[in-house]
Order: C-alpha cells, then sequence, then structure tokens
C-alpha cells in the first residue's frame, strides 16, 4: 500500500522503463536508477526533482543512490535538495557525507547540511552542528543555530551564548527552544553581558513555549526579563501577556502585567 | 747617516726646486714618485701600536650636545669612564683632536680647547671660506677658500695658535687631514698631497689614476683614501696611482644600506660638522698589511652589521629606539654612541656588545649630535658576553620605522640563512605583524620557500593553527605563504610525525569553507610535495566537491593544482578518477581540458 502511494507521488511509476510492471522490485529498481541518472546529469532542474523523489523513497537503493552522487560531487543546488532528501530517511552512514558538505564554499550548500544534520543523533553530527555556529556566515550560524535547538545539542550551548552576546536572533531563538529551568537560570544571568533586545527575546520565547513550566519556573523567567531596562523587555512581556489565556490565572502573568502597567506609567524601571 | 729630517728636506728641496714660484697646489707637479712618497710616509711620527693621539695616550671621546641656549662641548674619559670635562659652546664643526688640544669651529673662528680642561687656549679668524681643519699633536690645520679661485691651506702652532705658513693652490682642495705631522690634502678630486705640517711644503703628491679621491680616513698608524668606490691604504704601494698596483679593496656593502662610505667626502663642506653621514659608515681597521679586509661592518643609522670577508652578513646589532649618532672602528672594537648618549662597544668579530652604558647621565645635556673618537686600539676589556644577532636581527625586522623598511629586508635575509624552527618563527611572525609593510612580508615568504629547513616543519604546521573563525574572531595567519613554504620542504628528510601533523593541518584548510582559491592552490600543492600518497584521498574527495562548482570547477589556478598533484603524486587509482571527472558531463570545461593535458601520455 506504502509502496503504491509512495511510487504514486513520486513519479517512480512515471519513471519507470516500458513494459514493467508498476510496484514491481524490478519497477522501482529501474525507476530508482532513472532518478539516480537524472541526479547525475547536468539539467539542474530535473537532478534537484530527481533528488527530492530518491529522498521520498524508503528504498535503501534510492538513499544510495543519493550518497552515491553526493559522493561524486553535485552541483550547489542539486546538493541543497539532495541533502535535505537525504535526510528524509536518517542512516548513520549519512553523517560523513553531511558533514563534508558542511563545510562546502557554498554557503546554502553548508545551510542545508547543517539542517539535515540536527537528526543525526550522532556526535560527528553534533561537533560539525557546533563548528557551524563559527561560521563566517551568517546564514549558517543561524542554520547550525536552528540545528543545534532542533537536536538539542548540548555542546552548542556555550557557542551559541558567544553568539547572543553578538546579538544574533538565531541564538536567541535556539537557546530558548533549549531552555530548562537551570538555562533559564544561566540566561538571567547574562544581563548586562549580551545586549537586553536579544536576552528579552530569548527569555520571551521561553515564556511562550508551551512545554516550559511549571508557572513558578515561568515566574522565575518574568522576573528575569523585569531586570531588563530595555523596551524590549516590555515587548516580550505584552506578547506573554497576550498569548496567554485569563484563566486559568497564572502567576507569571499576573507578574508580567504588574511589571508592563509599572513601566507603562513611568514607575519602576 | 743622514736623519729622516734630512732625506725629507732634500726632496722637498728639489720638489719645490720644481715649482718655480708657482702656488704650492697646482696641476703640474711631480706626481707618483715613490721614493718622495716613501720618504714622506716616514717622516710620519706614528705610535708603535695603535694608540689615541691625545698626549696623555688616554682613550677619549669628545662629544657635542645639545643642551640649554647653547651646546654643550663634552670630553670623556673613556679608561676612568668619566668626564673629563663639559664646556658651553656654539660648536659648528665636527671636533678635531691634536695632542694637548682641540679644535673646532665657533662662529667664524677656529677654536682650540685645553684638552685637560676644555678651556680655549687661542682662536683665530677663518681668513675665507671654511673648508675643512684638522690637528695633529704639535699642529693644527686649516682648508679656506679666499676668493673664487685661490685655496689656502695653513698651519697653526697648536700651543699658541700662531700661522707657521700657508700655501696656496689653484684648484679646489678638500678637506684635510693631518697624521704625524704629514698632512694629507685632496686636491682637485684626483690627488692627494703630502704636506709637511712644519714647514708647508708638499713633501709628495699621489694622482688617482684610476679612480679619484675624495674620501679620507686616518688611524693613529694607517691612512686610508680613496672614493665610494673603495679604499686605498696609504703605503709605498700608492706611488702607482692605480687599484692593481695600490693596497686597495672593496667590501660588499648590501643595497639596502646605499649611502654609505668608507670615510668622510673631504669635498662635502657639509661634512664638517656632523650629518647623517656620520650613521652611515663602513667601519674597518687595517689589515696587518695590504688592503684586504677578513671583515668589516657597516654602521647604519640604529644598526651595526657586520660581514666576513665574502660580504656575508655574521652578525648584526640593533640600537633600542634612538639612532648611533657616531662610531669608529678601533681596530680592537666598534664604538658607537648614540643620541641619547649610550656608548656601545661591539666586538668586531661576531658583535658582542662589550660595553654599552649612559656616560652622559646626569651630565644634563641633550641629545647627542656627534662626536669624535680619539680611542684607536682601545676596547673595554671583553667578559664573555654572548652575541645577539638573532634577537638583533629580530628586532630590525620587527621595527615599525618606516624609514628602514630596506634594512629589514637585509635583516629578515639574514635571518633566513640561520637554522631552526625559532628562526622560522621569527619569519611568520613578520607575516603576522599586520604593521609590516607589504614588500617586507614578500620577501619574508620569498625566503620561507626558499629556506627549504625540514626542522622548520612543526613551526609552519603551528602556524596553520588559526582558521577563519566568527566567534574566536580569527583567520589564517598567511596560509597561502606558509602553505608555499610547506611546499618547499618536498623532497626533504622530513619527520614522519611532523608529516602527518602537516597533513591534518593543510586538510583542514583544504576543508575550510572560507580558504581563498588564492591559497588552496598552496596548500593543494603543499600536501602533494609532503604527503607521500597520504593526502591522495582528501585531494580526490576535493576535486569531486567542486569539479562541477560554477566558480572553483572553473577556476583555472585550482583545476591546475589539483589535477597536477594527483596525476604527479598519485597511482593508477588517481588516474582513473580523473577520467571518470574528465568523463562527467557536468564537469567544467577547463577542467575537462587541464585533465586531459594532463593524461595526454597515459
Amino acid at each position: 500500500m506504502w509502496v503504491l502511494a509512495f511510487a504514486c507521488t513520486s513519479g517512480l511509476v512515471a519513471a519507470a522503463p516500458k513494459g514493467a510492471r508498476k510496484g514491481s522490485a524490478p519497477d522501482k529498481k529501474a525507476a530508482i536508477a532513472q532518478l539516480a541518472i537524472a541526479l547525475d546529469g547536468v539539467d539542474d532542474e530535473a537532478a534537484a526533482k530527481a533528488a527530492d523523489e530518491l529522498g521520498d523513497s524508503t528504498e535503501p537503493a534510492a538513499h544510495d543512490a543519493l550518497l552515491d552522487s553526493l559522493a561524486f560531487g553535485l552541483r550547489a543546488p542539486v546538493a541543497v535538495q539532495a541533502l535535505s532528501a537525504l535526510a528524509k530517511h536518517p542512516a548513520p552512514p549519512d553523517v560523513s557525507s553531511l558533514e563534508r558538505y558542511a563545510l562546502h564554499h557554498n554557503p546554502t550548500v553548508r545551510g542545508s547540511a547543517l539542517n539535515a544534520l540536527a537528526l543525526y543523533p550522532d556526535p560527528v553530527a553534533h561537533a560539525a552542528v557546533v563548528q557551524g555556529l563559527h561560521d563566517p556566515a551568517g546564514v549558517v550560524r543561524t542554520s547550525a543555530a536552528n540545528a543545534a535547538a532542533k537536536a538539542h545539542v548540548r555542546e552548542a550551548i556555550e557557542p551559541l551564548f558567544a553568539l547572543l552576546a553578538r546579538g544574533e536572533e538565531s541564538a536567541a531563538r535556539a537557546l530558548a527552544a533549549m531552555a530548562d529551568a537551570d538555562l533559564v537560570r544561566k540566561l538571567g544571568d547574562q544581563l548586562g553581558k549580551v545586549p537586553d533586545a536579544s536576552l528579552a527575546l530569548c527569555l520571551g520565547l521561553v515564556l511562550r513555549r508551551p512545554d516550559f513550566g511549571p508557572d513558578a519556573e515561568r515566574v522565575e523567567v518574568v522576573r528575569a526579563i523585569g531586570k531588563i531596562t530595555d523596551q524590549s523587555a516590555v515587548n516580550a512581556l505584552t506578547d506573554y501577556i497576550d498569548a496567554t489565556p485569563k484563566n486559568p490565572p497564572r502567576q507569571s502573568r499576573a507578574e508580567a502585567e504588574k511589571m508592563v502597567e509599572a513601566r507603562i506609567s513611568g514607575g519602576a524601571k | 747617516m743622514k736623519s729622516r729630517g734630512h732625506r725629507l728636506a732634500l726632496v722637498l728641496g728639489l720638489m719645490l726646486g720644481l715649482g718655480c714660484g708657482g702656488p704650492v697646489f697646482r696641476l703640474t707637479s711631480p706626481d707618483n714618485d715613490r721614493t718622495a712618497l716613501t720618504t714622506a710616509l716616514s717622516h710620519r711620527a706614528l705610535p708603535e701600536q695603535p694608540a689615541p693621539l691625545n698626549s696623555s695616550r688616554t682613550p677619549r671621546v669628545f662629544i657635542l650636545a645639545a643642551g640649554g641656549p647653547s651646546k654643550q662641548l663634552i670630553a670623556y674619559d673613556l679608561q676612568r669612564n668619566a668626564i673629563l670635562w663639559k664646556q658651553a659652546a656654539d660648536v659648528q664643526s665636527r671636533i678635531w683632536v691634536g695632542g694637548n688640544f682641540i679644535v673646532e669651529l665657533e662662529a667664524k673662528q677656529l677654536v682650540a680647547r685645553d684638552q685637560q680642561t676644555g678651556a680655549i687656549k687661542w682662536q683665530t679668524a677663518i681668513p675665507g671660506e671654511f673648508i675643512g681643519a684638522t690637528a695633529d699633536a704639535d699642529r693644527a690645520y686649516i682648508a679656506y677658500k679666499e676668493n673664487a679661485s685661490t685655496w689656502w691651506l695653513a698651519g697653526y702652532d697648536g700651543s699658541s695658535g700662531k700661522r707657521l705658513w700657508k700655501a696656496d693652490a689653484d684648484g679646489i682642495l678638500g678637506a684635510p687631514m693631518a697624521h704625524g705631522g704629514i698632512v694629507y690634502v685632496p686636491y682637485n678630486q684626483q690627488w692627494l698631497s703630502l704636506i709637511d705640517g712644519r714647514s708647508g711644503a708638499i713633501a709628495a703628491r699621489i694622482r688617482g689614476i684610476d679612480e679619484g679621491i675624495s674620501m679620507l680616513r686616518v688611524t693613529s698608524r694607517v691612512a686610508f683614501y680613496g672614493s665610494k668606490q673603495g679604499v686605498f691604504r696609504l703605503d709605498e704601494r700608492s706611488a702607482s696611482g692605480k687599484r692593481a698596483e695600490s693596497s686597495y679593496g672593496q667590501v660588499k656593502v648590501p643595497p639596502q644600506l646605499d649611502k654609505t662610505s668608507y670615510g668622510r667626502d673631504t669635498y662635502d663642506p657639509v661634512q664638517n660638522a656632523y650629518t647623517a653621514a656620520d650613521r652611515a659608515r663602513i667601519l674597518y681597521a687595517a689589515p696587518g698589511e695590504g688592503m684586504q679586509l677578513d671583515a668589516y661592518a657597516v654602521h647604519y643609522f640604529r644598526f651595526v652589521f657586520g660581514f666576513d670577508h665574502t660580504g656575508a652578513l655574521i652578525w648584526a646589532y640593533s640600537n633600542p629606539r634612538v639612532e648611533l649618532v657616531a662610531s669608529e672602528d678601533t681596530g680592537a672594537a666598534i664604538l658607537a654612541i648614540s643620541q641619547t648618549g649610550n656608548l656601545v662597544a661591539l666586538d668586531p668579530a661576531n658583535g658582542a656588545v662589550r660595553l654599552d652604558q649612559n656616560i652622559l647621565n646626569g651630565a644634563g645635556v641633550g641629545s647627542v649630535l656627534g662626536a669624535t673618537f680619539d680611542a684607536d686600539g682601545w676596547s673595554p676589556s671583553a667578559q664573555g658576553e654572548k652575541t645577539e644577532t638573532v634577537a638583533a636581527l629580530v628586532s630590525i625586522a620587527r621595527d615599525h620605522d618606516a624609514r628602514f623598511d630596506r634594512v629589514k629586508e637585509l635583516a629578515v635575509q639574514a635571518l633566513a640563512k640561520l637554522p631552526g624552527g625559532e628562526v622560522t618563527q621569527e619569519l611568520l611572525g613578520v607575516l603576522a605583524d599586520k604593521r609590516a609593510p607589504q614588500h617586507l612580508k614578500d620577501v619574508v615568504v620569498d625566503l620561507l620557500v626558499a629556506r627549504k629547513d625540514p626542522a622548520s616543519l612543526s613551526v609552519l604546521t603551528a602556524q596553520l593553527a588559526a582558521h577563519d573563525d566568527f566567534l574566536l574572531q580569527t583567520e589564517p595567519l598567511a596560509l597561502g605563504p606558509v602553505a608555499k613554504a610547506i611546499a618547499g620542504l618536498g623532497g626533504a628528510k622530513l619527520d614522519p610525525a611532523a608529516v602527518s601533523a602537516a597533513l591534518v593541518a593543510l586538510q583542514s584548510h583544504l576543508d575550510a569553507p572560507t580558504t581563498q582559491v588564492a591559497d588552496l592552490v598552496f596548500v593543494i600543492d603543499a600536501m602533494a610535495a609532503i604527503g607521500g600518497g597520504k593526502e591522495r584521498g582528501a585531494l580526490g574527495s576535493h576535486l569531486l566537491l567542486y569539479h562541477a562548482d560554477d566558480d572553483l570547477g572553473s577556476d583555472p589556478a585550482w583545476g591546475k593544482a589539483i589535477v597536477l598533484a594527483l596525476e604527479n603524486h598519485g597511482g593508477p587509482g588517481e588516474r582513473e578518477l580523473l577520467r571518470q571527472v574528465a568523463a562527467d558531463p557536468r564537469t567544467k570545461p577547463g577542467l575537462v581540458a587541464i585533465i586531459r593535458d594532463a593524461l595526454a601520455n597515459d
């Protein structure tokens, strides 16, 4: 059932040689072979489409075709697609290929590889993600930060703090996504060490995480935001108030309201 | 047996007899008369051993310094290590040392001062335009120009200042130099007259046949003359007038040390005072005989460089911060004094610092303008000083004074000739110095490549540790040059562990996303040069990754580097890989052509 559905949606059927029975093993093999040829062809558009289709396949041969093509070297626009395709069905051998492309001269390719590496619970993959946070290209650092958040790469926390200190929004978002109570305390300690706006953004995003709690921990976050004098703190609290229903009552929401009122009325800063 | 004086008188009589009453210095005089020259030279009262000229034979330096409204004239006793005296005096010239007096120019007066006290003994007006002055044990001498066409040399009694004689010239006289009773007087750029200091009569005359005569230098026992081209030792062979038949020498001075001279240009009136010319001097001592120098040094502003007879730089001294304003080779030491009054004594053989002491501390004087040493044969006692040539060369190379950019080139060239990783580290330091001039860096790169010092591989590898890193704010330091230098080690016997470490470091830059093509080419070359086959996998993977890339794949320099690395250093597997890449329709056409050329003989 799945094979048929996959074949229909992926175009494997259309790519099958004439005479081959639809959905049969030789059928799929031939289709994959056709896609592999397209992937290695000079037509970038067709190659990218083939990569996408191979990625959709659960056939080991399709995965192998992607790995083979990546090993032989793909042009940048095709590589971007092939890397994403490869990660659709992660397998341990993929990591070395992804790691290779995570250092590609083209930043877009590097970003794609890092995004893919987020799906691999492998120390080598994590190391590559951490290395991506050091990349001179902002687009790559953003991908690395996203990957670090997605894979919860603990080794990435320190460099993410360093990026937060430089005001990188992607670092704020990644840290917010990864934050637990302990990390929130560490974030609170960053007051004065990182730009106020970045810290407020980060803590505000933590507040809005539905999985973050209990409310006592949210209260700590609200209080940490309250120490930030920048207008961005008011914005973060306001966003939290707006996003949170009045009932059931939450102490964190109540404290946030008081802080916002006090700031607006010119009281406590 | 007739005395030397009688012989000289006889010769002088003969020569004056030929003069027929015209000027003493004139074009038509007997030249290059060996007998007259020998007699004149033998008439000089010279010490048996090199010694100071002053009557007490005490090594001294006479210093002219700025200080307050007037300049300060200071006599310093090098033996006792003490200031002998200090006098305020508006001195307009250098200082010439006599027996118990010195002479110098103040306003338009030649002033003689007592050497023990600095008090004025006598003074006399310069009768015309001042050309130069000199002194010996008993007399002072002035050359001057009276009108547009008449030059004079006059002798004065050193004790009283009484003029003893004067001799005229129908051509240009240079600044004279006295030497044990004989006065050497350059004439019309081509002649050197030897004048009897007692009478003013010409004792002998040398005509330079294949080299002009504009330079003079005397030590206590030897006189030198010549030009910027070379230097003659004044001896009996000088009668030939020719380089080949005289005691003549030339030393190699690196082009970076331009404007250095063997001695004062006697025709340059500016050099009657202490000038920059005193800071760019070739320093040499007379060999036992002849003029073939075993070693010599060059004082160049803040620096002193020692050379062997082949012209190879063998030592260097760098004076911290300020220039050395005067220097002298006493035969036993090279003495120099800095603008701040530091007296430096160097071992002429190896540059070891025998003395480095401020002799004007507390003297209340300003910067030193110039100095005259009267210390022939003297040196402070040697005490096993260390030679710091590497440190001196590094100091010069790292100096940020833009005036000495060419000297820095000389320093790095000399450094590069020394073996060892420490030196390589210092050369790399120049590359890492953001304030170092680009031309100097280019020179260093060439030197690193030419160095081929296997011991430097680990140092070069360490230099590869830095990468482009946004968080650490680092970037590779001289990646291309370092890789080029490593490539230069190809074929040398290298430590396998060092090679492995170097390959890892090089591959990190091969794989790094931000390595520029210009550097990448050298990285590839370096890996191929030292890898011994271990690099093939990394280079093959690199080729595959970028063979169809719009940027790298189309770059001919990159293509040539990677293809040749695999073709020249690879085996059958690498050649098959190249064939497959060439057959791939996505491979950039330029790269295909390079591969086909490389494999043409297969």
